[in-house]
């Protein structure tokens, strides 16, 4: 557990994304790592920045597609092979083209399922307390119209007044400390 | 370090030259080169096969009504998507707008292509063989046909009679040249014309377009069915047209993708085609690939489920004597490849193997027309069996679509590849992060 005391990070506010992409290229670049990006909308361009990596969503997201589809595709062929074998119409009792539909309407959801729950299970959402939202200019900003880049404290470059400093060389319109 | 503040100052500047790169003239002499070399080879295979089996130079005709669906399908269905394209907007319009109008312009090759089909409709469809009751009646008793071809024969000959056939077909190359003049010319006249003309402009070409895409279908619907179905004078299925629809959403968008990619090697489209854009369009294709399967599959399962000796013997002229084989590769090639590969965020997002997942769409679509087209025939409906005059289905679509492809690069030579006054330019020149 990281530390609950003391200060999170220094947060620098930027009107337009092409200034925060700037900013977070440059401050990768200088060797920062522990740092992160905050924008209204998605800006990939921000993510690839901070060295976005992968993740294993889409990894979860197969799987379970593929289990929905093994699920549901098996589970006819039990009911209409073993377990009710009835005559419909003359057709085989294995007949595969009917049990497509329901097939593929269980990989989509278990598939999207996976992707949703995935996704939760990975980025540590529902989070009910993040520091950041002390800080006023966040709190009014981030999610209408500023861009933020956050250096935290846990970056072993971190110090309150050389990274004051440094983020100021990125003409951000501020830059504030964010307490835990 | 001193940095300007506004997003802008990224944004890059159009190269002031717009024409197509000169690589384009290399794409036609190639394809004409292809051209000349398929089609001495399909007439080898149809003199080869006609000493085989006596088929050759039908396989030649069938292999023809193949090349003719297939580039009816880039030019009218290009025409649509240029359509569709100016009823929705968008930044796509200026990578595809482009390729789609020289493609659209393709129709004369089309028409070419259908006067020549003309000189062998007699060979080919059972309709044009048998145009009275009596003729089909002196058929059936020299067991030339089934009974039930001949009542289908009789029952739809008023439509299915070369003389309607003569006058529908005119009237769809007329109505489908109509929009292609229609739209090249006013797309010609804005050109000239300043940026605040632009709401303008986009009134007027969707007024044309949206009953445009309308028409479109029911044209290209009746000239599906006197193609292709007609060819089994039986078989009947409503959801034929829209197949075909959706086919050629699939072949065009693979084409123009293709091609505006293809041109990013040099400018004007390095500078114009983000990646963001050629993502959207990948996504977009994965619509078509989904589509597709889910109308083929349905008319399949629908089918299947009735089981009724008028519809299901289309099906089993195409499954059973190894056509299971075909089918099963149809549907390996033309949905499992495609809708796995673009699946993926990174091929879609990938210059090169985006290229080569459209090429391959390309391939699958004529594979399923092969599939659609020889089974009609008594020779083959369930028996594959290979003939040389099999191999023509290769050698004469190759070479009437690559015809095809010369005057499309030649057309796109024609113009600048670049729509200035496009409201959406400024856009399109900024870096993908500035728009949400």
């Amino acid at each position: 557990m990281p530390s609950r005391e003391g200060t999170y990070g220094l947060l620098a506010e930027f009107d337009n994304p092409s200034d925060l992409v700037r900013a977070a290229t440059q401050a990768r670049q200088d060797g920062w790592r522990r740092l992160d990006c905050y924008t209204p909308y998605p800006v990939e361009e921000a993510a690839e920045a901070i060295g976005f990596h992968r993740n294993r969503v889409p990894l979860i997201t197969l799987i379970g597609g593929l289990m929905g589809l093994a699920a549901m595709f098996s589970m006819e062929t039990w009911i209409s092979v073993i377990a009710y074998p009835v005559n419909i119409g003359g057709r085989p009792l294995y007949s595969w083209p009917a049990f497509v539909v329901p097939a593929y309407e269980w990989t989509i959801l278990w598939a999207g399922l996976s992707a949703a729950f995935g996704m939760l299970a990975l980025n540590g959402l529902p989070q009910l307390y993040h520091p950041l939202f002390n800080a006023p200019n966040f709190r009014d900003g981030a999610t209408t119209d500023k861009f933020f880049l956050c250096l935290e404290a846990l970056d072993p470059k971190f110090d309150l007044v050389e990274s004051r400093r440094y983020l100021e060389t990125l003409s951000p319109t501020s830059v504030v400390e964010v307490d835990y | 370090m001193a940095h300007d503040t506004h997003g802008s100052s990224h944004a890059k500047a159009l190269p002031s030259d717009l024409s197509a790169p000169a690589f384009v003239d290399g794409w036609r002499s190639r394809a004409i080169i292809v051209a000349a070399v398929a089609g001495v080879v399909a007439v080898i295979l149809a003199l080869l096969g006609q000493s085989q089996d006596h088929l050759g130079w039908e396989h030649f005709m069938r292999a023809w009504m193949l090349g003719l669906t297939f580039t009816m399908g880039w030019s009218v269905g290009g025409l649509a998507l240029l359509m569709v394209q100016y009823c929705s907007g968008g930044k796509w319009g200026l990578l595809l707008r482009r390729p789609l109008e020289a493609a659209a312009k393709g129709l004369w090759v089309v028409f070419a292509y259908w006067a020549v089909s003309l000189l062998f409709i007699k060979h080919l469809y059972q309709w044009a063989m048998y145009t009275s009751v009596a003729a089909t009646a002196e058929a059936l008793k020299n067991g030339l046909i089934s009974e039930a071809q001949a009542h289908c024969l009789d029952f739809k000959r008023p439509m299915l009679n070369p003389t309607t056939y003569f006058i529908v077909m005119l009237l769809c190359f007329a109505i489908w040249g109509l929009y292609t003049w229609r739209l090249r010319s006013l797309g010609l006249q804005r050109d000239r014309q300043s940026l605040d003309t632009t709401p303008y402009w986009i009134k007027k070409l969707e007024n044309i377009s949206g009953p445009g895409i309308v028409v479109y279908s029911l044209t290209m619907t009746a000239a599906v069915l006197y193609w292709v179905m007609s060819m089994d004078v039986t078989w009947f299925s409503s959801v034929y047209g829209l197949l075909f629809l959706v086919g050629e959403g699939y072949s065009v968008l693979a084409l123009s993708i293709m091609t505006s990619i293809s041109l990013s090697k040099a400018e004007p489209f390095r500078t114009v085609l983000r990646t963001t854009e050629q993502h959207d369009l990948g996504k977009f294709t994965f619509a078509f690939v989904m589509l597709n399967i889910y109308l083929a599959f349905g008319q399949f399962l629908i089918i299947w489920s009735g089981n009724l000796p008028e519809e299901i013997n289309w099906y089993l002229d195409r499954i059973r004597g190894h056509w299971g084989i075909i089918i099963t590769l149809d549907f390996i090639f033309h949905w499992v490849i495609p809708f796995s590969l673009l699946l993926s965020r990174d091929i879609k997002r990938d210059k090169k193997r985006m290229i080569r997942v459209c090429q391959w769409m390309i391939f699958a679509k004529a594979f399923d027309l092969f599939w659609l087209i020889e089974p009609n025939f008594k020779d083959a409906a369930r028996n594959l069996h290979f003939s040389w005059g099999i191999l023509e289905y290769i050698a004469l679509p190759v070479a009437m679509a690559s015809l095809w492809v010369a005057y499309y690069s030649h057309n796109l030579k024609a113009r600048p590849l670049v729509q200035t006054n496009d409201p959406h330019v400024v856009e399109i020149l900024e870096p993908e992060h500035v728009h949400a």
